[in-house]
């Protein structure tokens, strides 16, 4: 069985890498000396008590850099590593919010919420403020129902716009039905939701009160649908749409849709974008994800199950890799060369002297700014030609900061004084490669000796020539930062 | 298992990346050949207004022509009932839509079925004039069969070019991998920050970036006497990934490479752009004289640059694009649409684009203006077309103060006026909820309700695509890259079954 399976040190340094942002050799030889087996690891990892940071700042910029902080200095990495998942499931933009207090409460609340019960979650993102806002349920009224919400809670939060075999999971009456019962919200100065009835009290052929009925044709509940007002009218009736939502079954077995949805999420975000379908029954299986909706005992059949470990070694044709989301990126490189950014701004110190909002703007990633409803887009979309150039700047930039203090990059904190030793051009990549976790093919390693003994692979190196390990070891980390390989995990 | 319509579209992945290009369809010897790039000295570009663009506010009814369908109103009567909202502040009907003045170019801007006078929204007074100029073809009522309203769903339905899920590649992208390109050749160029779906492949560069002047190599300044070294090693070990089984690091190794020859070449080129044309440059987002300096006008004048250095031969053959995309969000408007204002989002949407597309054509004859017979700056505006798109339109009936999702909508073909042939192509839409006989939902789909009805189309998008492959791109036959959906498996009644590749907006 999976949860019994031995803890290797490389499925050790994988789990902490997929859970966290970057993992040092040093946490996975401690994760693997700690604990025997995956499902001690994952209890592990998983038992952390919900921390309420809320990001402050005046401006939608120093919130933004908080959290990056908050992510690169907090030991709860699987945290932040869930609250940013929740912020792309539920992706929400200050752009149209505009206010923000309600991105910050946003975010506490995934925080508070980013492990527990499922379906508490999605009710309280139904009453969120900000997102009321962004998805228009404020401006959701009797007469003209707006079906932002009704449409995206479907084919976004819970159902997904077809099951995994294929069928359409609503249609749009079941998006007309939904919006109706989302009318009559609003939220009050303290960006608390409140329920008035007959708010939009105007003359209509759609009461927004009212017999309603969904999924007459798909989710297994039968020809009639379901019915969802029998449980009562008014401010509960948010609450049981959710609750009709999770009982959604597709598929010859009558599988539950949402449960399937969201696990599959979770595994393209926490292991690899193409999950056999297997894996993602097994896991809903095993965990009873249909039913307890507890995300916790979820994500820890995720991280023990097999597959997980699929993308455990060296990139090839069997190694399903992911590509590192740009926040990923960012706060794992400073987390491994163990640099902080600088100032207000959180600027990087060595040659652009950018924020790290601009390098991540410039990755194609912006916090609390997503691009759309749907997140952003995953995996090769991250990879064009100025994103990649970004992350090279990026790189370039840290290894490039020498002004001193936490800001700048000490080669000499992050390897082992006998790196500075060796004269071997060979043993010196491979130690500063697995400063990063990088596995290096033969081409690759070539190239980087050859980039140390400039094209004379048998010449001895002299790390102790300050200039020389200024150069050559700040260059050498450069262009693992900047390799393919590193790109993916 | 059958093809079904609606797949699950899933976030591109990984495993994604090898299949792109589908199973084989296209990789056969003959249609290589069939497919040669006959672009020769042509650009085309395609705009995306990313979020539904409300046609019914786009291109307007203004008065006059025959009742519609078996209905007994005109189109100007349905659309006052639509969309004129009194009770509520914020309504979005158009007062004032303009009308062109027809010329030797321009045609009246009539529905050719009802005969109804039509007009754009105010704020597309720059496409207006471009109109009365013969440069702007209307194509209304474009969509395709059982419409989508997700905006993912449908968005890939146009980029990819068929609303079943069979090919996993772009329409452009399937063009520029049988016109012969290469993975060392750079035919294409995206203004944004990821490759657009229509140009997904994975035969060759689809380069990506917001400004041409940030595209140089990123060094440590420390040791410049380094960098022939660094960029030996980098150049290494994207080699190195290419080689890998993987197919991302084949991907990100390959993008990696292409990166590195560009920030060769594409700073010298901003560089030379800015020495010669500077005056140009800063009516797109200048302060003296003001520029437009909105996000269109910005991509629009990266798109200058690099045609500037491709027709003045500055860039290597390999790196000279003549494909380009570039998109402007923020068509989602469920709400705040604004009616005819000039501070409506819609207003302002709509004037972004026009102005910034206006500025574009000016800046092409500037720069065609003396060249020499023969240069490649010569008759420019003639030589590059834009195509207008959006996923799809928005509901008849407004909301409180926007619109929802709907079905069909117009594109837009641009161009110099020699190049296209100006006027109004495709019926506009049946906007009459009562007509029943007509089949208000698309296809008389009865998923939809008729209070939510949407119109149908009555032009397919492939038709348009066609037209701009055989007689802007020279495919001699477009079909076997923008395959029926009976080539395809499935062919219900409403179904594509028969394309049209002239439909006469281009000569």
């Amino acid at each position: 069985m999976a949860e019994s399976s031995p803890l290797t040190l490389a499925h050790a340094r994988h789990l902490l890498r997929r859970t966290g942002f970057g993992a040092t050799a040093a946490e996975a030889r401690s994760l693997s000396g700690r604990f025997a087996t995956r499902g001690a690891a994952a209890d592990s990892l998983l038992g952390f008590k919900p921390s309420r940071f809320r990001p402050g700042g005046r401006y939608i910029d120093d919130v933004h850099n908080k959290w990056i902080a908050y992510m690169a200095k907090t030991r709860l990495q699987l945290q932040e590593k869930l609250v940013l998942f929740w912020h792309d499931h539920f992706a929400c933009s200050y752009d149209k919010v505009g206010d923000l207090d309600l991105m910050r409460n946003q975010n506490r609340l995934f925080r508070l919420n980013c492990k527990g019960d499922f379906a508490a979650l999605v009710k309280a993102v139904n009453k969120d403020a900000a997102m009321m806002e962004f998805l228009d349920t404020v401006r959701n009224r009797r007469n003209e129902p707006n079906e932002n919400y009704g449409r995206e809670l479907q084919e976004l939060f819970t159902l997904g716009v077809t099951d995994l075999l294929g069928n359409p999971n609503y249609e749009q009456e079941d998006v007309f039905q939904i919006a109706r019962a989302f009318t009559g919200w609003t939220y009050d100065d303290k960006g608390v939701a409140e329920f008035r009835n007959g708010r939009h009290d105007y003359q209509s052929a759609y009461p927004e009160r009212g017999p309603k009925r969904i999924f007459r044709t798909t989710g297994g509940f039968g020809a009639n649908g379901a019915d969802y007002t029998t449980a009562g009218e008014g401010p509960q009736e948010i609450d049981t749409v959710i609750d009709v939502i999770l009982q959604h079954r597709y598929g010859p077995g009558l599988r539950n849709t949402v449960a399937d949805h969201i696990a599959y999420k979770l595994i393209t975000f926490f292991a690899h974008p193409s999950p056999s379908l297997s894996y993602v029954t097994d896991v809903v299986d095993a965990s009873g994800f249909a039913g307890n909706w507890s995300i916790a005992g979820l994500l820890k059949q995720i991280f023990v199950h097999d597959d997980f470990y699929l993308s455990a070694g060296p990139a090839s044709a069997g190694t399903p890799k992911s590509v590192k989301w740009p926040v990923d990126y960012a706060v794992s490189a400073l987390r491994l060369l163990r640099m902080k950014l600088h100032g207000r701004y959180q600027e990087t110190q060595g040659g652009s002297y950018a924020s790290i909002r601009d390098h991540l703007t410039n990755m194609g990633q912006v916090l609390l700014e997503p691009p759309s409803v749907f997140g952003w887009d995953w995996e090769l979309a991250w990879m064009s030609s100025s994103a990649l150039l970004a992350r090279y700047g990026y790189a370039r930039d840290l290894i490039a900061s020498r002004d001193g203090g936490a800001g700048s990059f000490q080669p000499a904190k992050v390897l082992d004084a006998r790196v500075f030793d060796l004269t071997d051009a060979g043993a010196i990549v491979d130690a500063v490669a697995d400063v990063l976790g990088v596995d290096l093919a033969a081409a690759e390693r070539a190239a980087l000796i050859n980039y140390l003994t400039n094209n004379a692979p048998a010449a001895a190196v002299d790390l102790r020539d300050p200039d020389t390990a200024d150069r050559k070891l700040r260059g050498l980390f450069g262009l693992l930062l900047q390799s393919p390989a590193f790109q993916l995990q | 298992m059958a093809i079904t319509r609606r797949q699950f579209l899933r976030r591109t992945g990984l495993a994604t990346a090898g299949a792109l290009f589908g199973p084989g369809l296209f990789r056969s010897p003959w249609l290589q050949q069939a497919m040669a790039s006959t672009i020769g000295d042509r650009y085309f570009i395609v705009l995306f207004l990313d979020g539904g663009n409300d046609g019914l506010n786009t291109v307007i009814p203004v008065s006059g022509g025959s009742t519609i369908g078996s209905g007994a109103k005109g189109l100007r009567a349905l659309y006052e009932d639509a969309r004129d909202n009194p009770s509520t502040a914020g309504g979005i009907r158009i007062l004032n839509p303009l009308v062109p003045t027809p010329g030797a170019n321009a045609p009246a801007m009539l529905d050719p079925n009802t005969g109804c006078q039509l007009g754009f929204h105010p704020g597309l007074a720059s496409l207006r004039d471009m109109y009365e100029d013969g440069m702007v073809a209307v194509l209304q009522g474009c969509g395709y069969p059982e419409y989508n309203l997700s905006h993912e769903v449908s968005r890939r339905i146009w980029q990819r070019g068929t609303p079943l899920s069979a090919l996993g590649s772009g329409w452009m992208g399937r063009h520029l991998a049988t016109a012969g390109y290469l993975g060392s050749d750079i035919p294409a160029v995206n203004i944004g920050s990821s490759v657009a779906g229509e140009y997904q492949q994975t035969a060759t560069s689809v380069l990506v970036f917001d400004r041409l002047q940030d595209f140089g190599f990123p060094y440590d300044d420390a040791y410049t006497g380094d960098n022939g070294a660094k960029n030996a090693a980098f150049t290494a070990l994207c080699t190195a990934a290419l080689a890998n089984d993987n197919p991302g690091m084949q991907y990100i190794g390959g993008t990696g490479n292409s990166t590195l020859t560009a920030t060769n070449a594409y700073p010298a080129l901003h560089a030379q752009y800015l020495a010669d044309r500077r005056p140009w440059s800063r009516r797109y987002s200048g302060d003296n004289p003001p520029g437009l300096n909105t996000s269109t006008a910005r991509g629009f004048r990266e798109i200058a640059k690099v045609i500037y250095g491709v027709a003045r031969g500055m860039l290597p053959s390999s790196l000279s694009a003549r494909f380009f995309e570039l998109a402007n969000g923020g068509y989602d408007t469920h709400s705040s649409q604004g009616a005819s204002e000039t501070n409506g989002g819609h207003y302002r949407l709509h004037a972004e684009v026009a102005d910034a597309v206006k500025l574009f054509y000016q800046d092409l004859a500037d720069m065609a203006s003396g060249a020499s017979m023969g240069s490649g700056l010569a008759d420019l505006p003639n030589k590059v077309t834009v195509l207008v798109w959006s996923e799809f339109s928005r509901r008849i009936r407004q909301n409180d103060s926007g619109t929802d999702h709907g079905s069909q909508g117009p594109m837009f073909v641009i161009g110099g006026a020699d190049a296209i042939n100006g006027g109004v192509y495709g019926n506009h839409p049946n906007i009459d909820p009562n007509d029943a006989s007509n089949g208000i939902d698309d296809d008389g789909n009865s998923r939809y309700s008729q209070s939510n009805a949407n119109p149908q189309r009555s032009t397919d998008f492939r038709d348009v695509y066609g037209t701009i492959m055989k007689h802007w791109l020279g495919v001699a036959n477009p079909q076997p890259l923008l395959p029926l959906d009976s080539d395809l498996g499935y062919s219900g009644p409403h179904y594509w079954t028969a394309a049209n590749f002239n439909l006469g907006f281009l000569p």
